[in-house]
């Protein structure tokens, strides 16, 4: 019977498969080895230097300082998107031509490019920008160390919000009303509801929300590139960051280890989070 | 077949035919046509997209241009280099340093015994060459660094510009109290803050003789009081002395050009190749920038200019393994340093690298103090012969945020030219 269901599933399954094959784990493994090598522009031999790399970015400082701030760079940026995201759904859940209008409001930063997004956001917050003028301060936003990292997850968070609200959206609306009817009939109120009733069911919106917004802020390049460019000093310097710069000045290993240790805390961070919010939809 | 098909077909075919014989171009009799591509900065002055114009028209050969943003141009050079991508024509910086980091011997053609060298003077003893092999044709003045300022800033507050950093500490204060920036930096740009610590070593660096030290591991930038730490604490105590404007973090270079332009800052380290922007901040009034800036060479304790062979004009020719574009490719190289540099040059107001060219008329003033301060006492860029000096900005970043002693950077920097002098296979390393 198993082997029956196999069968029958494999062909519709062959695509993604082998499109996940070719453009995601070829590429992966082809390229890992490049972590280990002694690759730089400087010379055209490729040699296996173990982890001489992983060595040579610790002792620079640069691999700590990196993996820290993309942590709490992911943390920030998971924790705003999913807040103000779910804030939105809850209000513009209900399909009229108004909420249409502010949905579609809130997705057209989506559409628009990181670096686009970015460069925008560094003339907004400058020091002499319109958001100290319209607030009567002088704060450089995205150069003092106390603010930069946070004001940039905002960004992101502005540019995706959009998208993570829709997936909210369609969650709530799957909510069958019966449910919510016989809470209200049972005497709950608005927050018992969501606590008890709508956020429990919004479980599977939620996995795929968390691990989205925390993979995407993982490897997160661009819009920090564009607006603080890893300042100041190194306080936005995540790893895709330092990738660059250690590619830009030719060391090609380096910046390869650089980017399998994205891969490595996107593994380590994202299966247990997605798994331990899969088994809360279950049990939940 | 229709008839409508016929005629169809008959004006594919003319079509074809007409693009095969390759009607309108100006290609020379018994010349292929070919289509070079050239990565150049976006930086490039006007007159000299013009001359890939003139070559364009004069050859019938075609130059696609891959406009390489100025901001961030090597690593977009070096990344798109990484990819195994290869422009027939490649603009960039001329410096021991950058040519290492393309691994010349591997890709790049080497030109030497062609005519223009001999008519350069000594510009290839410390430029564009390694190991003997010439692999660059110099068309651009060497970029000259040294500090911009706002005469009549200097003027109004009774000061002549400073031309060491004794000086530049002492004129803080005044111009401070007269309402005036004293050194505006762009830490927003990241590569201008690393300029000003250069300049400071020019006193260090006569002959090469601190780059020569560092490259050849007999010295290294950590050394307790070395001239680079030095560099760097001048730096830090011109910060702490609120030398800088407030927002240096988050400040483009285009800003500094406006604040000097504007007279809200005193001064601007720079480099000369800088001129094109500091014209467009004063609306592209020559008059103006004439009038308000002036340029002097400055150093730990001489009147010095530091300077650097720079990637505007500066040509490689990277092996492609076409043999007809190669030939083209060459064929632009003694297009750009043959007759047509006398017409480049008299358009561009530019000083040129060849002996047998005369200056041009009408250069701005700015540039003629440039010209001036370059001939009175010029340094090369203690950095040009040392691999791996690409971290120096990013470290200025952190010495400003206030992360890093001076010490400690020059520790990470040395970290980083060890990584990359063992890579390039440096003697000594």
């Amino acid at each position: 019977m198993v082997m029956r269901n196999r069968a029958a599933w494999l062909p519709w399954a062959l695509p993604a498969i082998v499109l996940v094959t070719v453009f995601f784990v070829a590429p992966f493994l082809l390229n890992v080895r490049f972590a280990f090598s002694s690759w730089t522009s400087f010379r055209a031999e490729i040699t296996w230097n173990g982890l001489e790399n992983v060595r040579t970015l610790i002792d620079q400082d640069l691999l700590a300082n990196a993996v820290t701030v993309t942590v709490l760079y992911a943390i920030l940026c998971m924790a705003i998107q999913n807040t103000v995201s779910l804030s939105l759904a809850l209000a513009l859940q209900r399909t009229n031509r108004l909420n249409t209008i502010f949905r579609s409001a809130f997705f057209l930063p989506t559409l628009i490019s990181p670096l686009a997004a970015g460069y925008i956001w560094r003339g907004l917050l400058a020091p002499d920008g319109a958001v100290n003028s319209f607030l009567g301060i002088e704060w450089a936003w995205l150069g003092e160390p106390s603010t930069a990292l946070v004001t940039v997850a905002f960004i992101d968070a502005w540019k995706w919000s959009g998208l993570i609200t829709l997936v909210y959206i369609a969650g709530l609306n799957s909510i069958p009303k019966s449910l919510l009817e016989s809470a209200t009939v049972d005497g709950a109120g608005p927050w018992t509801r969501f606590r008890r009733v709508v956020f429990p069911m919004l479980a599977p919106a939620l996995t795929f929300n968390v691990a989205v917004t925390l993979v995407g802020a993982l490897s997160a390049y661009d819009v920090i590139a564009a607006t603080t460019g890893g300042g100041p000093g190194d306080h936005t310097r995540a790893l895709n960051v330092v990738m660059r710069q250690q590619w830009g000045q030719g060391f090609f290993g380096s910046a390869s280890a650089l980017g399998f240790t994205v891969t490595l805390l996107v593994i380590a961070t994202a299966v247990p989070l997605v798994w331990w919010l899969r088994r809360r939809e279950v049990t939940g | 077949m229709s008839a409508p098909s016929r005629m169809l077909g008959a004006a594919i075919g003319a079509a074809l035919a007409l693009s095969l014989s390759g009607c309108g171009s100006s290609a020379p009799e018994g010349t292929d046509q070919v289509k070079l591509t050239l990565w150049h900065n976006s930086a490039d002055p006007a007159p000299l997209l013009e001359m890939y114009k003139k070559f364009e028209k004069q050859s019938g050969h075609r130059i696609e241009l891959v406009s390489i943003p100025s901001d961030g141009f090597e690593d977009t050079t070096q990344t798109k280099w990484a990819t195994g991508e290869r422009p027939d024509i490649l603009e960039y910086h001329a410096t021991v340093s950058g040519l290492l980091a393309l691994n010349p011997a591997q890709n790049l053609r080497d030109l030497t015994g062609e005519g223009y060298i001999a008519r350069s003077g000594d510009l290839y003893q410390n430029a564009g060459a390694v190991n003997g092999k010439v692999y660059a044709a110099i068309t651009g003045f060497p970029q000259v660094f040294g500090l911009y300022y706002n005469k009549k800033v200097f003027t109004s507050a009774g000061l002549t510009p400073p031309t060491n950093f004794a000086e530049l500490s002492a004129a803080c204060p005044k111009l401070k109290a007269a309402g005036v920036t004293p050194v505006f930096e762009s830490g927003g740009s990241i590569w201008p803050v690393q300029i000003l610590p250069i300049l400071y070593l020019a006193g260090a660096n006569q002959s090469n003789a601190y780059g020569k030290a560092i490259s050849g591991h007999t010295s290294t930038l950590a050394d307790p009081g070395s001239p680079f730490v030095a560099g760097l604490t001048a730096y830090a105590k011109l910060k702490a002395d609120g030398c800088f404007n407030k927002d240096i973090v988050t400040a483009k270079f285009e800003d500094s050009m406006k604040a000097l332009v504007t007279g809200k800052a005193a001064m601007v380290a720079q480099h000369s190749d800088m001129l094109p922007a500091l014209l467009a901040a004063a609306g592209g009034d020559q008059k103006t920038v004439d009038d308000s800036v002036g340029f002097v060479g400055l150093s730990s304790d001489k009147p010095l200019v530091t300077y650097a062979p720079g990637p505007i004009g500066t040509f490689y020719l990277p092996k492609t393994g076409d043999a007809a574009r190669e030939k083209a490719a060459l064929d632009f190289v003694r297009f750009m340093t043959g007759p047509a540099y006398n017409e480049y040059i008299t358009a561009s107001k530019t000083f040129p690298v060849f002996k047998d060219v005369p200056n041009p008329q009408g250069v701005s003033s700015v540039l003629q103090d440039v010209k001036k301060a370059y001939d009175t006492g010029a340094v090369i860029a203690f950095n040009s012969d040392i691999p791996g000096m690409g971290g120096l900005a990013q470290l200025m970043s952190e010495l400003i945020a206030g992360q890093k002693d001076p010490q400690k950077a020059a520790t990470q920097l040395q970290g980083q030219v060890e990584q990359a002098a063992k890579a390039a296979g440096l003697p000594g390393w």
